[in-house]
């Protein structure tokens, strides 16, 4: 898929995933895509919850070796 | 969550109550919500600008700072200055100052100093209103 940006939130707690996702949305333009890592397990429910109150779209989320991918669509 | 409001009261001063404090303001804060939190008695501590950095531990529970550590959870000042950063409105109780003797300059930079009613007028038409 197609990111406009990628952001590394490995290794990071609640509510640092989140709190980062925010600024890292700031730089990309309504309709692009940004790419978010994270280990934090808790980052599952929580960015499905922000893009929901924010009105994003998750297009695609994957698990692979405890790092979780999330694709988010900007509104 | 844009116009959504949230006012919290932070009435106790330990690492764990600043925590709940902090994590829930810059989530709501990070979600475009407008957030203010109201400090009052040991609350202050959260927002003292030595105090904040060193807060204890509820007794017995020390060995949680190892798991603080591991899990890498941002220190209190980071939060602070998060939360300062996305405009969380810091209000410091006047009377507990008065109370305890300290002046504004004792605490973080860019707080503001009111008193109940302040707050009150603020947490009037708040969509959540949170007690730590």
């Amino acid at each position: 898929m197609d990111s406009a940006k990628v952001l590394d939130a490995k290794g990071l707690a609640c509510p640092m995933p989140i709190v980062k996702t925010k600024k890292a949305m700031e730089d990309i333009n309504s309709g692009e895509i940004l790419e978010v890592h994270a280990t934090d397990k808790g980052a599952k429910s929580d960015l499905t919850a922000w893009a929901k109150s924010g009105g994003h779209e998750i297009v695609q989320n994957t698990e692979e070796d405890n790092v979780l991918k999330f694709w988010i669509k900007k509104a | 969550m844009a116009n959504t409001k949230v006012a919290i009261i932070a009435a106790n001063g330990g690492l764990f109550d600043a925590y709940k404090v902090f994590n829930i303001a810059s989530a709501a804060a990070a979600s475009d919500a407008e957030v203010g939190i109201f400090f009052t008695f040991e609350g202050l501590n959260l927002i003292h600008k030595e105090g904040h950095k060193s807060l204890p531990l509820p007794e017995g529970k020390e060995h949680f700072q190892e798991g603080f550590k591991q899990a890498n959870v941002p220190s209190i000042e980071e939060l602070v200055s998060l939360a300062q950063e996305m405009n969380v409105k810091l209000i410091a109780c006047q009377m507990t100052m008065d109370v305890m003797n300290l002046e504004k300059d004792a605490f973080v930079e860019g707080i503001e100093v009111g008193g109940a009613a302040t707050f009150i007028e603020f947490a009037k038409d708040a969509n959540m209103t949170l007690t730590f």
